[in-house]
């Protein structure tokens, strides 16, 4: 294929892709180094019979003759992002001079808007991949020793969870988990604690966001690990159990190592999605105890009266970097096995 | 007859079977349950003193005179407008999967066909695009397409959610051209086509299957899209799942929560139907990506 | 004691049966091979030695043991699958060693015994390589190299050398031949190639539509096929067969007649017999017909008739030369034929 034709083919894909996936880092990255204007305020003196009072009010004009000069705001420099609610430089500086000991060091790090956010994407990212990880791959063994005739059913409602939409998926379970809801109303009389909520403690909210988590991405590493027992190699499996291997060990030996490279792939995919969480924080109205990075963002474009640009801005280019980091033992090991080829 | 590598002892098969129906209940009661609860009053949806209330529907009968009713229903449809919301829904998602298609199998075509060394680095630009939380793309969008004055229409969403599918588009168009013999096309050139009418007339006929898959996953995002919806149109112009989110915080405040049941209910509607009818592509789609690792 | 016994076994999946009353008994030491077009259940008897398969009926005995229940693992056998099975994610050496890890040998006598077969199998050089990084033909040996480690009292091998080029095939043919001797182990070996057979076979079993069709050597089977199934199968090319009517000693078909037949049956026969038993002669032949086509072989040229339906062979000397059409004799003594009963394909006796 010529470079023309392959141009002329690929370009209205690769015109889509700049202009709105590229073209937004970029006015992210830029958006991130302007602030929002202060309001803008004039003194004006109003006379009454009791005597005449000053008073500050918001200069409607000048807003606007600001806005018109700066549309992007002030220019705040990398100011953004050192500020309290992002990487908070000068408030981790003071915890550190003030905290008795590196626990409560830590945990009052962990107060503070942005690390709060990370610790929950984290924590919520590398929990819920392996479980998601190791869920699947036990309900594929299941579902591949069950009778061919029901396994169509069972993967039909198998997909529920992952083709639903994240919001309504965490919203049919919040009202399921709710202290009103069957889960919740039974599990406080199972446990004969009527003040157990869903919001009672951080810790029994991040258990459910991220029980929703495995529930919802389940389904994939389930089928992709199914199709990946289809394709064990029946010679390889026959040979085992010649050679003498016991069925665990056949499992150990020949079926796992041949879902490996599926693993890597369910992982890669898990990364990413679970990393941008934000749905399930909407539908569990969970955020007054669990935050994540895309709810930052999506907090302050959406929850503020006027949008927060700069400090969204900030807070996508830092998670931009989070994804990077992310990515980059994939990225580094494509780009090792695309040398190596090509050399 | 089984063959004996398959063979189970018994102990085992019901260790499979007892973790099979543990997942099955856990994946498909929450929607059962919430499906029939819809048609319920929110005293027996929420029945704080005896969940059997939500089986029997005890307050329904109380409230209305019979074990069902569809007020939930009609208010979201009715009363919140629900069904504005469905139609923008269907415009959005159409469009998205026509455009997604159309511009993504030209390029995945191109992508699976050039041996070059950009091509690599196209899927590899298009991979860190895919992780790219949708969010931080949309706090980019919001101050320019203010400033465009577009923000808020249809048509800024659709272009929008095109853009956002199209590395995972191109991905699995590009695998499935991949299995497809090269032979063909070169066969139709030699035969006298052009490269665009080998495409056509040759390849797009047996990608069918393909086409028909990657559309599905272009539906489901589309279909699916909290982020980019909530955040890019106009109240007016809202689709099914900002427009739950919209009027949950309201409707909780008045005690009318089973309006937004019923609305979730009835955007699941079209993805359990979808699920019914293409358990197949799915299945085949999901694995797709994996096969090529 | 490695004697192995089949009482007639049967495998049936619902309707179809897959093999239909196998008896045969297998010696100490011998190399048995299942020969057979594909689908003649081979494999499947093969399996159902090795316990992969279960059997419908009938018993399997392996020395003094019934093993029709047992495990495949606890039938003390090794097997060697067409497309090997080797365990991808192993180095050769673990690949090998895989059988006396899993029956928990003592570790101290496992490198010895990997060593000892990886010698065997000229593998030393390649014992920390994993599968992907092999040739065919070493891969091959490989999946050897792991079927003797353990000296089980039988070998099975199906299709070993079926994925390997057709020069490699020679060479790992006589390696397996040149094994099997020094090993003394009882082998069932499956083939679809009748020259492989030949080659390794004590005794070759012809199988066709999951029944024997013959047991013998392969000098039987070749001078002796016990029906047109045999005779058509074996050989290269196979017996030319001709469909006729015979009496009185003489058989007659459309273009084609063959006196001083000593034999007493009469009526509808099938006429065999070998192109490279049959002459070209320049006058005086059963066969004057025009030349259908000529190849050239090498060490001879192969005249081609086409005799009523059949396609009829002759070899000829290899300087030999006809043109297509040209009307060449063949000479077809009645020493050379071989009849069989139409009807039922079996063998007329007294030729």
């Amino acid at each position: 294929m010529r470079h023309r034709t392959f141009f002329a083919f690929i370009l209205p894909s690769l015109v889509v892709m700049l202009l709105f996936i590229a073209l937004p880092i970029l006015s992210v990255a830029y958006q991130s180094l302007f602030i929002e204007h202060e309001q803008a305020m004039t003194a004006v003196e109003t006379c009454d019979p009791f005597g005449c009072k000053t008073e500050l009010r918001v200069d409607a004009a000048a807003m606007e003759a600001l806005r018109e000069a700066e549309p992007m705001g002030k220019f705040n420099g990398l100011g953004t992002y050192a500020n309290s609610s992002h990487l908070a430089f000068d408030e981790l500086a003071a915890i550190w001079r003030d905290s008795p000991s590196l626990g409560v060091a830590f945990t009052r790090m962990l107060n503070l808007p942005l690390y709060k956010a990370l610790s929950f994407t984290l924590a919520y990212t590398f929990i819920v991949t392996p479980l998601v990880i190791i869920t699947g791959f036990f309900i594929a063994l299941g579902v591949n020793a069950i009778p061919g005739l029901i396994k169509g059913p069972v993967i039909f409602f198998s997909l529920l969870p992952m083709i639903v939409t994240p919001l309504i998926g965490s919203l049919v379970l919040f009202w399921m988990i709710d202290s009103n809801g069957i889960l919740g109303a039974s599990l406080q009389r199972l446990l004969g604690d009527p003040s157990l909520t869903l919001k009672a403690s951080p810790t029994l909210t991040w258990t459910v966001l991220m029980v929703y988590g495995v529930w919802h991405s389940a389904p994939f590493s389930f089928i992709v690990y199914y199709a990946g027992l289809q394709s064990v190699p029946k010679d390889t499996l026959e040979s085992a159990m010649i050679d003498g291997a016991s069925r665990w060990e056949r499992v150990r030996y020949v079926i796992i190592p041949h879902l490996l490279p599926l693993t890597t792939f369910i992982a890669l995919m898990q990364l990413m999605d679970n990393f941008r969480v934000l749905e399930p924080i909407v539908g569990f109205s969970a955020a007054a105890n669990a935050t994540s990075l895309s709810y930052l963002i999506y907090n302050d474009l959406r929850g503020a009266e006027t949008p927060l640009f700069g400090s969204a801005g900030a807070t996508s280019m830092l998670t931009i970097c989070g994804v990077i980091i992310l990515l980059s033992p994939v990225l580094l090991r494509t780009w090792r096995d695309f040398n190596r080829k090509t050399h | 007859m089984k063959n004996r590598a398959e063979r189970q002892p018994l102990p085992l098969m019901l260790l499979c079977w007892g973790f099979v129906l543990i997942w099955l209940i856990t994946a498909a009661f929450p929607f059962l349950w919430t499906l029939w609860g819809s048609f319920k009053v929110e005293a027996d949806f929420f029945s704080y003193a005896d969940w059997m209330n939500a089986v029997t529907g005890t307050r329904t009968i109380q409230q209305t005179g019979s074990a069902f009713t569809g007020a939930g229903y009609e208010g979201a449809w009715v009363e919140q407008r629900f069904w504005l919301a469905v139609i923008n829904t269907a415009i959005v998602t159409v469009c998205v999967v026509v455009i997604s298609l159309t511009i993504g199998t030209l390029g995945g075509y191109a992508l699976a066909r050039s041996g070059f060394r950009y091509t690599f680095w196209i899927l590899i630009a298009a991979l860190i695009f895919r992780a790219m939380p949708h969010v931080t793309l949309v706090s980019g969008y919001l101050l320019p397409f203010f400033q465009l004055n577009i923000w808020g229409y249809l048509p800024t969403t659709i272009i929008v959610l095109v853009a956002i599918n199209q590395p995972f588009t191109l991905w699995m168009l590009h695998s499935f051209f991949l299995s497809i013999p090269k032979d063909l096309d070169e066969s139709a050139m030699v035969d006298g086509c052009t490269r665009f009418q080998a495409f056509r007339l040759v390849i797009i006929p047996v990608m069918w299957p393909g086409v028909v898959t990657t559309g599905l996953f272009s539906f489901l995002l589309a279909y699916n899209d909290f982020t980019v919806t909530s955040m890019l149109l106009t109240q007016e112009n809202q689709t099914m799942v900002p427009k739950i989110a919209s009027f949950l915080g309201t409707v909780q405040a008045e005690n009318k929560v089973m309006y937004a049941v019923a609305a979730v209910v009835s955007a699941m509607g079209p993805l359990f139907v979808l699920v019914l009818f293409f358990q197949r592509q799915i299945v085949s789609g999901l694995t797709a990506g994996a096969v090529k690792g | 004691m490695a004697q192995l016994r089949l009482v007639n076994v049967t495998k049936a999946y619902g309707d179809y049966v897959g093999v239909r009353g196998f008896s045969l008994d297998i010696k100490d030491q011998e190399f048995l091979v299942l020969l057979g077009p594909s689908g003649c259940g081979k494999s499947t008897t093969m399996r159902m030695i090795a316990g992969l398969e279960d059997v419908t009926s009938g018993e399997i005995w392996l020395g003094d043991r019934m093993v029709n229940n047992l495990e495949p693992k606890d039938r003390d056998i090794s097997m060697v699958f067409q497309s090997y099975g080797l365990y991808p994610n192993m180095t050769v050496y673990e690949n090998i060693r895989f059988p006396l890890k899993v029956r928990r040998v003592p570790a101290a006598q496992q490198h010895d015994m990997v060593m000892r077969a990886a010698q065997m199998v000229e593998l030393t050089e390649y014992l920390d390589r994993r599968p992907a990084a092999l040739s065919g033909g070493q891969r091959q040996r490989v999946a050897l190299g792991r079927a003797i480690v353990r000296k089980p009292t039988v070998f099975l091998m199906d299709e070993p050398l079926s994925n390997l080029d057709a020069k490699l095939r020679v060479s790992t043919r006589a390696q397996i031949k040149n094994l099997q001797h020094t090993l003394k182990t009882t082998t069932v070996y499956v083939t679809h190639d009748q020259i492989e057979a030949m080659t390794l076979a004590d005794r070759v079993v012809v199988m066709n539509r999951g029944e024997i069709q013959q047991v013998g050597t392969p000098t039987d089977i070749y001078d002796m096929p016990a029906n047109t199934f045999v005779a058509g199968f074996i050989g290269s090319p196979a017996m030319n067969l001709i469909e006729g009517t015979l009496a009185n000693g003489s058989f007659t078909a459309e273009g084609l007649r063959i006196d001083g037949l000593t034999t007493a049956h009469s009526g509808n026969v099938t006429l065999g017999f070998r192109a490279e038993d049959a002459t070209i002669t320049r006058q005086g032949g059963q066969i004057a017909a025009p030349v259908y086509s000529i190849e050239l072989l090498g060490e001879a040229s192969m005249i081609s008739y086409r005799i009523g339906g059949a396609l009829v062979s002759v070899k000829a000397a290899k300087d030999y030369r006809a043109a297509i059409g040209e009307i060449v004799e063949a000479s077809i003594p009645a020493g050379i034929c071989h009849l069989f009963d139409t009807a039922s394909g079996k063998r007329l006796g007294a030729a």
